[in-house]
């Protein structure tokens, strides 16, 4: 399985705004989410969540509120700004580019 | 707005961490309770899936951390933690914390106490528009060290104003006495002539009402009589700040004057430590002595000259057409028989920054200043040392403190960085308590420099720039102080000192301490090498003999200055009838007349010759002054042959002559009944004679205007109406300081009843006055050496008393095995002394670079002497022995019982 800590930063960081893209979500959530949609594939841990997750917030890209989970609990959600939808599209493009080439290498080679 | 919003965020962690800190918590409780209700629905038990959850979450306070990594202000939030944390450390020792900091007081003090008068008299700018644009001009006449920065005259000005393109704006500045009466009140003030663009040039504006205009400076003054600034001192003190001055009539020196307005606050003038309190135009000077034509002469140099660079102009430029001006400028100006002086040759025109304006007291004090600036460096370094010694003792108690936090993760770059907190904590109060004394100090520091108009001064107070420096100097010691044992304590082994349990540690810090002592005495030594020979300088001016015998004389100036704008006043009589009823007082036992005063600087020297041929033979330069009769009684010189001068026409031709002049002029016959003749040489038309006079004493030889130079030959002329009887000085002996003082008063009452009392001045206060400088040096180098001193022996009591400590059960063991008490103290001491040698060796060489460094300020004293360098060095093995043997008497009474069982 795949070790989160093998991601590069800026790649966990593409992960989490196209996960709370569609709605807001709170950390378990986009952990889980992740997790989902990879098949279980990468699993990413608290210790790399969480610092990902502030580190967004101070740059502007994705805003912070407390709201009541659906566990009745209070939990805090992270949700997508226009900056941070600017920023993700950008990130995408790069990384489409990045892994378009990378195959070209892998298959040319 | 997005970036409003990021800064309200910033704001926020800011300001609010410890709640974020708690909601934080609370994020990653509520991703814990997820993952135990994830776990137990997949089916295992409450424990079970509480273990899993843990287990899988990693370590909380790490990532507690590493999400705190990501807000902004970290550096912020770990400066406090170490504020925080050196705070309670410096509570909890408040002794070491104490004697750091007022070490630290005193050694900041005194540089910051230094470096003010530096700033005041060498590097503080003008508060006026664009000080760096300024220049001074001013006269070389290359003939000694006292020709130069001569004034320039009023046709001067004006011909180098017309003729440059390089300055504008050339105005000029005059210092002057005058006496302002208002409202009945009358006071002596300082004040200048100023021209009459002076403060437009200046780029000045006035506090109230207007200041000085080229139209003010005209023969009478303006439209409205003559108008005058005060300054704001002067406003602020005298009308405390009543707009209503401005308009008032006054009376300056018995001249109607209309105040026109104030200057601006902190403006002091152009000339640095004096204070000119009334600002009046040029003319007025001319009006005062009753001369227009002082102002029309080109010989009548009595203007500083200042002026403004145009933009885009350097000062070498400017240089470089002074350079041209002058010739043209000297050839239609001075009378022909002057051009064809050498003096006219030589002459040259100056043009200096006058950023920082002008002062005389620079040209003697600069190099004192300096000096002191480098002794007091050294001083700090002492400082500095002690402290770092002490910081390292106490570095090794905490060994095993540093030792868990490297466990704990802290790197070396964060052990480093709380020390050195720590050390800025204590240099910053230090550094304040320091300014505070340095304040204190100032006054009297500037006291000792002032001379003998008391009305000039520097200002002590310090200012941001050198606030700021002091502030820069004490994060320099901090660091300074603090690397080593910031070094040390990054450099901790973990294994060593946990399992040591932290006592036996610091062997490698005790190598360190070691070094500091050596280093120590060494700058102690030059300090006390310095001081001592400039103590044996003022010791030996002092004992000089001047011959003069200075106890209970007096003198004052005579302020005949209105007197003599009465028609019709013969002031030789007056003169003669004071000294007449001076003499007839109670109490006083000789009183006279003299035109220079001994000791006061001014000189006045001349050409003279025996030979009947006096306009071709050879010459001999002799100082002259004028004195009345009874002036040798007065002043205790003995008059070996023939008579004094008697008070009387008849005498108008004599004159006395010194020993040496006597010797000089009449190597092969008696002096007495020969004829001297003054010579004014002229190079056209050879010599001319100006004087004549049959010599009827010869007097005891005597010290002219300073203890330093040489003996001259003298001769002493009567006053006579040729003499210039403007500005002479009453003498009075007497039995004591009041008595010559009633007499004055009596006399002067008497004879001159519309002349001012002007302030006495004792023989004992000129001759004072006269060597003020190396007193001054004097004092304060020997301040510093015995502060220098005193630190080194603090800080080798503190290493023989730690070492004492740490050695205590090895002291103990040999004692057991038989050493006796002797040889403990000598173990204890031997480590000093070598230290001592060390130190005194090295400090050997830099003490014989001190000695040169301070030749210039020595008189007949050798700077190699070895008097002084053995009893500086016999006098740092006295202390350094004295410090060490108090603790060693301690490591002798051990009992070798206890310090075995202390463990």
């Amino acid at each position: 399985m795949g070790k989160p800590n093998d991601l590069v930063q800026g790649t966990l960081d593409l992960l989490i705004l196209r996960t709370i893209d569609p709605e807001p979500m709170h950390g378990w959530a986009i952990a889980k989410r992740i997790q989902q949609i990879s098949r279980e594939v990468l699993q990413v841990q608290q210790g790399s969540l969480y610092p990902a997750l502030h580190r967004l917030e101070q740059q502007g890209w994705i805003r912070a509120r407390w709201a009541e989970s659906e566990t009745g609990r209070q939990a805090k959600f992270y949700a997508l700004t226009a900056a941070g939808r600017r920023q993700m599209e950008q990130e995408t493009e790069n990384w489409n580019r990045l892994s378009a080439a990378i195959d070209l290498v892998i298959e040319g080679a | 707005m997005r970036w409003l919003d990021r800064l309200r965020m910033r704001l926020q962690m800011l300001f609010r961490r410890g709640r974020e800190g708690r909601r934080l918590d609370a994020e990653l409780e509520f991703h814990l309770e997820q993952q135990i209700a994830e776990n137990r629905a997949a089916g295992m038990s409450a424990e079970e899936a509480r273990y899993a959850a843990l287990r899988s979450f990693g370590n909380p306070a790490a990532m507690r951390d590493e999400a705190r990594e990501s807000w902004s202000w970290n550096g912020l939030d770990r400066l406090g933690q170490d504020i925080r944390y050196a705070t309670r450390q410096m509570l909890r020792a408040p002794g070491f914390a104490a004697t750091a900091i007022l070490t630290l007081a005193l050694g900041i003090g005194a540089n910051t106490a230094i470096f003010t008068l530096t700033h005041a008299l060498l590097l503080s700018s003008l508060p006026v528009r664009d000080p760096g644009q300024l220049v001074r001009l001013a006269m070389d006449f290359h003939e000694n060290e006292h020709s130069r920065n001569q004034p320039l005259s009023v046709p001067f000005m004006q011909y180098i104003q017309r003729r440059t393109q390089t300055m504008t704006g050339i105005f000029g500045w005059s210092t002057y006495d005058f006496v302002l009466a208002d409202r009945g009140t009358s006071r002596g003030v300082r004040g200048a002539v100023v021209s009459g663009n002076t403060f437009e040039s200046l780029g000045l504006h006035p506090a109230a009402g207007r200041l000085l205009e080229p139209a003010d400076d005209q023969p009478g003054g303006g439209p409205d009589g003559w108008a005058a600034v005060i300054s704001y001192r002067l406003w602020m003190e005298q009308y405390h700040g009543d707009a209503s001055v401005v308009g008032r009539r006054v009376t300056v020196t018995d001249h109607g004057v209309t105040i026109v307005g104030v200057a601006p606050p902190r403006f002091e003038g152009m000339l640095v430590g004096e204070h000119p309190d009334l600002y009046l135009p040029v003319e007025f000077s001319a009006a005062l002595n009753g001369n227009e034509a002082t102002l029309h002469d080109p010989m009548a140099n009595f203007l500083t000259a200042f002026a403004r660079l145009k933009p885009g102009v350097t000062r070498a430029q400017a240089q470089a057409e002074a350079r041209v001006v002058l010739p043209p400028m000297l050839q239609s100006l001075i009378p022909p028989e002057v051009l064809r002086t050498p003096q006219a040759h030589r002459v040259t025109l100056d043009v200096d920054s006058a950023r920082t304006g002008w002062s005389t007291l620079r040209l003697e004090y600069t190099e004192p200043l300096l000096l002191l600036q480098g002794m007091v460096g050294l001083v700090l370094l002492i400082c500095c040392a002690n402290l770092s010694a002490l910081l390292l003792a106490r570095g090794s108690v905490r060994q095993q403190e540093f030792a868990i936090r490297g466990a704990l993760g802290a790197g070396r770059g964060r052990l480093m960085r709380q020390l050195f907190v720590e050390s800025l904590l204590l240099a910053m109060p230090g550094a304040l308590l320091g300014i505070l004394l340095a304040w204190l100090a100032g006054p009297w520091l500037a006291h000792g420099i002032h001379q003998q108009e008391s009305q000039s001064y520097l200002n002590t107070r310090p200012d941001a720039a050198v606030l700021a420096i002091t502030a820069g100097c004490a994060c320099l010691c901090a660091l300074l102080f603090g690397m080593a044992p910031a070094w040390a304590a990054s450099r901790t082994s973990l294994e060593a000192a946990l399992r040591s349990g932290g006592r036996r540690a610091g062997s490698s810090s005790a190598g360190a301490r070691r070094v500091f002592v050596p280093l120590q005495v060494a700058l102690s030594l030059t300090l006390v090498v310095a001081a001592a020979l400039l103590g044996a300088t003022v010791v030996r001016l002092r004992t000089e003999n001047s011959g003069f015998r200075t106890q209970n004389v007096v003198f004052w100036y005579a302020d005949f200055g209105r007197l003599i704008q009465q028609k019709g006043v013969d002031l030789v009589p007056v003169y003669r009838r004071l000294e007449q009823r001076m003499e007839e007082q109670p109490g006083v036992k000789a009183a006279s007349v003299v035109s220079i005063l001994p000791f006061y600087g001014w000189a006045h020297d001349g050409h003279f010759t025996t030979s009947g041929d006096a306009q071709h033979a050879a010459t001999e330069t002799l100082d002259i002054n004028e004195v009345g009769a009874h002036y040798f009684d007065t002043v205790g010189a003995r008059i070996l042959a023939g008579r004094d001068l008697r008070n009387d026409d008849s005498d108008r031709n004599s004159c006395i002559v010194s020993q040496r002049a006597a010797a000089l002029l009449f190597p092969n016959r008696p002096a007495l009944a020969g004829t001297l003749h003054e010579v004014e040489r002229n190079p056209e038309n050879g010599a001319m004679v100006v004087r004549n006079c049959v010599v009827v004493g010869i007097a005891q030889d005597t010290k002219y205007d300073s203890v330093e130079e040489a003996v001259q030959p003298m001769v002493y002329f009567p006053i006579t109406e040729q003499s210039r009887l403007v500005g002479l000085f009453l003498a009075i002996r007497a039995q004591s300081f009041d008595a010559a003082s009633a007499a004055y008063r009596k006399a002067l009452h008497e004879v001159a009843p519309t002349t001012p009392e002007t302030d006495p001045a004792t023989f004992g206060q000129l001759f004072s006055d006269s060597i003020a400088r190396e007193q001054l040096l004097s004092a304060l180098s020997g301040f510093f050496a015995a502060l220098a001193l005193l630190l080194s022996g603090i800080g080798i009591y503190g290493l023989v008393a730690w070492s004492v400590t740490q050695r205590t059960r090895e002291i103990g063991v040999r004692m057991a095995l038989g050493a006796s008490r002797t040889r403990v103290f000598v173990l204890v001491v031997r480590q000093i002394a070598v230290l001592l040698a060390i130190g005194i060796a090295a400090g050997g060489a830099g003490a014989f670079f001190a000695a040169r460094a301070v030749r210039s300020f020595l008189y007949e004293v050798q700077a190699d002497n070895p008097l002084v360098f053995g009893g500086a060095a016999l006098a740092l093995v006295l202390i350094g022995l004295l410090a060490a043997m108090l603790p060693a008497r301690r490591a002798v009474s051990i009992d070798p019982m206890e310090a075995l069982r202390t463990e």
